[in-house]
């Protein structure tokens, strides 16, 4: 049986379409390297949806600091979707706990706290992972001695609640989040209706052009 | 938007003999029960290997679909055309970005895959190595091309590995646009003037048998394809998505009172399945194996597009950061 023809049939090189292209003369002969290594660090992403829900951790981007992995994440996680907070934090910051699953909860591993009096305390943020397969939710700030005291404070809290499987903890002050007087850069969210399907009606297009058949 | 389609690695051996039996029942028992993977999870060498391979393919589609369509914004018929056109490129680049960190949780760094993309050893969908000679080949890749990926997709997004799964998600929500947008586009020109129609016509009939390449040979049924069918790592068979493709699809090509090029092409209604001419499958070889009309401008955009790159990203480079995996 004859196959489908490609109408492009043996053409193995063309000349670019794109003008832009052509002008830019390029060699298509070597496939090179890009070497030498130039990653930029990891950082993870948090957002809120909407002002009375809790943040959840959305994905990471690479930057080389806190404030452009700000802005890659405003991009790549708020661009399409209401926003209402955003925050960013290097990977290598984030405390991990074990991994549990079924009835296990995390909690059953954190040791009781050898001591709680301690003078020096800073601000810890705990994220839950309370479903295999979703992603970490944000619980609750606590004021600690270190991150490991901040866990064993709030273990009775979580004990005889439902599993997490889990925990990330994070300093505080490893975080650069948006302010209230950032929410402006949300504001024309909803004014790009030409990213929603719902903007591209044509039903009635068809019906026409098929009653002129 | 992707191409499926997979070329996965055949390899001799599976190596499961050299996995420990214990890990992989309870590895297999979790996959059964409908659980994720996650990056943190004991896998087999195998699973991790082709999954690296299948969602770094679907990132370097991503980046090279983007080229033939963004050729078309600064030509595209009006401000809301252009808009929307400037739109969908942006969504495409983001979702590789989303894929490349799905990969990443699997160990092979974002560096190593952007570099065998431009050295010519990692692969993409080959559809892209096809040019958009007119608004109407680029009206066509909007709404029938990303048709094909999100058929691909939502398959996907029902597999295994937890990383993956979330960023289809993702991208699935934006895709639906594109879609709207791609059947908007030539449902205009379908309703246009004679001319318009022409237009469209002759790009569906250029752009047709690699659409029909889009999903892939059939794929024998091998110990290897049942291995990953049963991982969830693929989710069906490469026939089956081009099926389910024509089934969506032809019925509205038609209405729009468009002919399809292949008079072999007919609903089975006893079976259920589409027939049709054998697509030519040694042209698709040749293509994917870098011998297609476009596959040397693309690799050579992408490129000049590092070379070009380079300075930004070395006076950007902060020792005070650190590359590592990212966590999920």
């Amino acid at each position: 049986m004859a196959s489908l023809r490609c109408h492009f049939y043996l053409i193995t090189y063309m000349e670019s379409l794109d003008p832009r292209v052509n002008r830019l003369n390029l060699s298509t002969t070597e496939l090179t390297s890009k070497a030498p290594l130039d990653q930029l660090g990891t950082y993870e992403v948090f957002s809120q949806l909407k002002e009375d829900k809790p943040y959840f951790h959305v994905g990471p981007v690479h930057a080389p600091n806190c404030e452009m992995a700000f802005l890659f994440a405003k991009e790549q996680f708020s661009r399409r979707q209401t926003c209402t907070g955003l925050f960013v934090v290097e990977t290598r910051n984030i405390k991990v706990s074990v991994f549990t699953e079924g009835e296990d909860t995390v909690y059953n591993y954190i040791s009781n706290p050898g001591e709680l009096a301690n003078g020096n305390t800073e601000s810890f943020e705990l994220f839950h992972l309370k479903k295999r397969g979703k992603q970490h939710e944000y619980i609750g700030t606590i004021e600690a001695s270190s991150a490991e005291v901040a866990l064993s404070m709030v273990k009775s809290e979580f004990i005889n609640d439902k599993p997490v499987y889990n925990i990330w903890i994070i300093k505080t002050s490893d975080i650069e989040s948006s302010q209230d007087e950032d929410k402006i850069i949300w504001d024309t969210l909803p004014d790009k209706k030409f990213r929603d399907a719902i903007a591209y009606k044509a039903a009635d297009k068809i019906k026409e052009f098929k009653e002129r058949q | 938007m992707y191409g499926g389609g997979n070329t996965f690695e055949h390899i001799k051996s599976n190596g499961l003999e050299n996995e420990d039996p214990e890990k992989l029942a309870q590895f297999e028992a979790r996959i059964e029960r409908g659980e994720k993977i996650e990056p943190n999870d004991w896998m087999p060498q195998l699973y991790r290997k082709q999954l690296i391979r299948m969602i770094e393919q679907h990132a370097h589609s991503e980046i090279i679909g983007a080229l033939p369509e963004g050729t078309w914004i600064t030509r595209a018929p009006g401000f809301k055309r252009k808009l929307a056109l400037m739109a969908k490129v942006q969504d495409e680049v983001g979702h590789a970005q989303l894929l490349y960190s799905a990969a990443e949780t699997l160990g092979k760094s974002r560096e190593q895959m952007i570099d065998d993309l431009i050295n010519g050893k990692s692969k993409y969908s080959n559809i892209f190595n096809y040019p958009a000679f007119t608004w109407a080949d680029s009206c066509f890749i909007s709404w029938l091309v990303d048709a094909g990926a999100i058929v691909n997709q939502l398959a996907n997004a029902r597999g295994s590995y937890g990383p993956y799964c979330r960023a289809l998600d993702r991208i699935c929500a934006e895709e639906s646009f594109h879609l709207k947008y791609g059947h908007h586009c030539v449902i205009h020109m379908a309703t246009g003037t004679e001319k318009q129609r022409e237009m469209m016509q002759a790009a569906i009939n250029r752009w047709w048998p690699p659409m029909m390449h889009f999903f892939g040979p059939s794929d024998k049924i091998s110990v290897h394809s049942e291995i990953l069918m049963r991982w969830k790592v693929k989710m069906g068979s490469n026939d089956d998505m081009r099926n389910q493709f024509l089934d969506m699809y032809v019925p509205k090509i038609w209405e729009l009172g468009f002919t399809i090029p292949d008079e072999n092409l007919r609903k089975n209604e006893v079976t259920g399945r589409w027939e049709y001419t054998e697509p030519d499958w040694e042209e698709f070889k040749r293509v994917i194996n870098g011998d297609g009309p476009c596959n040397k401008e693309r690799l050579a955009v992408r490129r000049t597009a590092e070379e070009r790159g380079r300075w930004v990203r070395e006076a950007l480079l902060a020792p005070k950061t650190e590359y590592v995996a990212p966590l999920a």
